[in-house]
């Protein structure tokens, strides 16, 4: 019995879902298994599946209810005192929509969808968009209200740059602003409306209960208080302090109601005190609250990291740890094995994955491939860096072949240094040993001309090999384009200096060439 | 140099196989008389230290002409081999030079070099670095030259900006290399000896070593603001 009822749980909603309302937007059934595998989707507004900004299906998703029921209950609140359309227009302005990057479609959705929902909430749920349409003088009136706060958010950017309106939405509190002049124009027109139509209104009573409301909203709003960009934006305490003099205000005027304007001083007096005496009693409780909070997160991201840290050990370290002392006899895997891993760990530890796509991570990745299958070790050095392109991915394989030769038929150390320079990269690959003879070695130089002589000249470049007295040099050169792109990032290099060095030497023309100063120095060799 | 002088030298580093290994290697290559150029000089391992505050008792105490100092260190203010660099600062050798450091280390990390390079040491090799070649480098410090390893090479090379073309116009300029001092920095970086780069440049050997103990006095007294913010961004050699 115990079994088959746990998967009609999980599959509650789904039926439910489907089948009470026959609102238009039925194709949810698509995203509605997604969420209901997780456990609770954060509370955003979906884009998919909307009749007006998609609110109601943000928050059907979030609280696990059919999405019908959330539509009906708003249509249902709203027609009493327009709660649903305040609750509705507050969701929409505070909560963010699905994904980051659909600014441009949702503005204008959205604002069209305000004038939209008080046109719904008053007449019936369908999706009439033109608040002007809505019949009979009571939607007019409360939709002119709406529309005319709608019309306003437009109004600082002159409608054009949608994407920046939001945002600026986002990250300010203008949208809260927009809201609470919808509000009070909402509870305005039913208040005319309520008294035109002969029921007693108490101004006393309405007008405390929206500045609490207005108060609230204020003190809630910051809340939310991360910026669209994933950053945390910071509380801004004017806006506290607004909401709460508003609240301040609203139960002051509460509480005075009828009686006399002498003892407002004197309410005034016991309601902060109250809120002081309560503040003074919370507050020990809230800051433990508060640190504790913070000594557990801060806990949990160090457990999260040493279980990172350590599970890489184990899949990296701790393997080969375990290879090399099986195979502890043959000393020439053992060095490869110990070079592979402290290249893999060192690639680990300074985050060379940051310089992926790069020419100092290709040649990075060709050394270690040359050392991985010779095993003998490569050291190499980069000055500069710059983004890869056709002509550095020859340069690299040049380089690789290069440094293949040295490592097969010369004797280490071999060392490659690669400078990308402003209008040219340069690399040199050296070795220690009797060096290969270009005329002796026919196979040899078949290689050496076609990938490495062969492939720099096809690419604009030059290949030079020299034979020295304990060794063989080769010398590659590139010329690179313009020394703007040579700026991949900006950690990377100090490129700042890169660009105005043609420029730099005329400007100090009387001292004397950088060469002749040195001369003087090597006279007494 | 011609006369079997002996120097003095204190390992300090945390790593106890490290050190044994380093003593070992050192003293067998230099006991055997029979090598050609290293040995001139014999070699005499007068103490070891594992931390920064037992380094700098090990090094006042004994008066070394030579520190082999590991980058990392626990102890002191948390900047290792730095820290002892600073606690000795001002020390004589019995032979009545100032104590010369030889940063050792595994680690490439830029800053790390930066801060025990700028703390005093005379030269940085990694500790991958062959027998002979840090002998050869120990004699070099031991004379108050500097010892630069090809990825220190190409370090400086970037951090002055000279692999972007920036040159000195005076020699004295503490920001930039000058003409030779960057060809001398190119060709270590290339992977050549002193004398490999002297013969290239047709200069002496002591001239290479005049040069690279200007690029390290330049090391140590820049203020150019690009080589922390190139330490800090680039994280690598």
């Amino acid at each position: 019995m115990q079994q088959p009822q746990q998967p009609q749980l999980h599959s509650q909603p789904q039926p439910l879902a489907s089948t009470p309302t026959p609102t238009p937007t039925q194709p949810a059934s698509g995203p509605l298994p997604a969420w209901r595998a997780k456990p609770r989707p954060p509370l955003v507004r979906h884009r998919g599946d909307k009749v007006l900004a998609g609110v109601a299906a943000g928050l059907a998703a979030h609280l696990g209810l059919p999405v019908g029921w959330v539509r009906v209950a708003f249509v249902a609140s709203s027609i009493p005192f327009g709660a649903g359309v305040v609750v509705y227009i507050f969701l929409w302005a505070t909560m963010r929509e699905e994904g980051s990057a659909a600014t441009l479609s949702g503005m204008p959705s959205a604002s069209s969808a305000v004038g939209a929902t008080v046109v719904s909430s008053t007449s019936a749920p369908a999706a009439g968009a033109d608040p002007g349409a809505g019949p009979g003088a009571i939607p007019s009136t409360v939709g002119s209200g709406v529309t005319g706060s709608s019309s306003v958010s437009p109004h600082p950017h002159h409608g054009i740059d949608l994407a920046g309106l939001r945002s600026w939405l986002r990250n300010s509190n203008q949208a809260v602003v927009i809201t609470l002049l919808g509000v009070a124009a909402l509870v305005a027109a039913a208040a005319l409306w309520l008294g035109s139509a002969g029921f007693d209104v108490h101004a006393e009573v309405v007008v405390p209960v929206v500045a609490i409301v207005i108060g609230a909203i204020f003190f809630w709003s910051q809340l939310d208080d991360s910026s669209p960009l994933g950053g945390r934006r910071p509380v801004r305490w004017i806006w506290l302090v607004v909401g709460l003099g508003f609240t301040l205000l609203g139960l002051v005027a509460l509480l005075v109601r009828g009686t006399n304007i002498t003892e407002v001083w004197q309410v005034l007096g016991a309601v902060l005190a109250a809120l002081v005496g309560i503040s003074v009693l919370c507050a020990p409780w809230i800051l433990r609250l508060w640190t504790n909070l913070r000594e557990e997160q801060t806990a949990r991201i160090r457990a999260t990291e040493r279980a990172d840290i350590a599970a890489h050990l184990h899949d990296s370290v701790l393997q080969t740890l375990a290879l090399i002392q099986r195979q502890s006899t043959d000393s020439a895997t053992v060095a490869r094995l110990a070079r592979a891993q402290e290249r893999q760990l060192r690639s680990y530890l300074y985050d060379e994955d940051s310089r992926a796509g790069t020419l100092g991570a290709a040649l990075t990745a060709a050394m270690g491939e040359v050392e991985d299958l010779q095993g003998v070790p490569v050291q190499l050095v980069v000055t500069g860096d710059r983004p890869m392109d056709q002509h550095l991915d020859a340069l690299v394989k040049a380089v690789r072949e290069a440094t293949w030769n040295a490592v097969r038929h010369a004797s280490p150390p071999v060392s490659a240094y690669v400078e990308v320079g402003p209008d040219a990269v340069e690399a040199f690959v050296r070795d220690h040993g009797a060096g290969f003879d270009l005329d002796a070695v026919p196979d040899d130089r078949a290689g050496v001309r076609e990938s490495i002589i062969g492939r720099m000249e096809r690419h604009g470049g030059t290949a030079r090999i020299r034979r020295r007295a304990d060794g063989t040099e080769v010398e590659l050169r590139l010329p690179v384009g313009d020394p703007d792109t040579a700026t991949p990032t900006p950690a990377t290099t100090p490129t700042p200096t890169a660009a105005p060095p043609p420029t730099s030497p005329a400007t100090t023309e009387t001292t004397p060439p950088p060469t002749s100063v040195t001369e003087p120095q090597e006279q007494p060799s | 140099m011609t006369d079997p002088r002996t120097i003095r030298i204190v390992i300090v580093d945390d790593h106890h196989m490290f050190r044994t290994g380093v003593r070992s290697e050192l003293t067998s290559l230099a006991g055997s008389a029979g090598l050609s150029s290293p040995a001139t000089f014999r070699l005499e391992i007068v103490g070891e230290a594992g931390a920064v505050e037992s380094a700098t008792q090990v090094i006042t105490a004994e008066k070394p002409d030579v520190v082999l100092l590991d980058v990392h260190l626990p102890g002191g203010n948390g900047h290792g081999g730095a820290d002892v660099i600073r606690a000795c600062a001002g020390l004589e050798s019995q032979a009545g030079v100032p104590v010369r450091f030889l940063a050792l280390s595994v680690s490439d990390a830029a800053e790390d070099v930066i801060a025990v390079i700028r703390a005093g040491a005379r030269g940085y090799v990694t500790k991958t670095i062959s027998a002979e070649e840090l002998l050869t480098a120990i004699g070099r410090v031991a004379d108050g030259d500097a010892v630069f390893s090809p990825r220190l090479a190409g370090f400086v090379l970037d951090a002055f900006g000279a692999a972007a073309g920036e040159v000195a116009e005076i020699d004295e300029e503490l920001d930039r290399l000058s003409a030779r001092e960057r060809e001398v920095m190119r060709l270590i970086a290339r992977g050549y000896q002193y004398k490999e780069v002297a013969k290239e440049l047709f200069i002496s050997v002591k001239t290479v070593e005049t040069h690279v103990s200007s690029v390290l006095r330049k090391l140590q007294l820049s203020s150019r603001h690009e080589l922390t913010a190139w330490a800090l961004g680039r994280r690598l050699l």
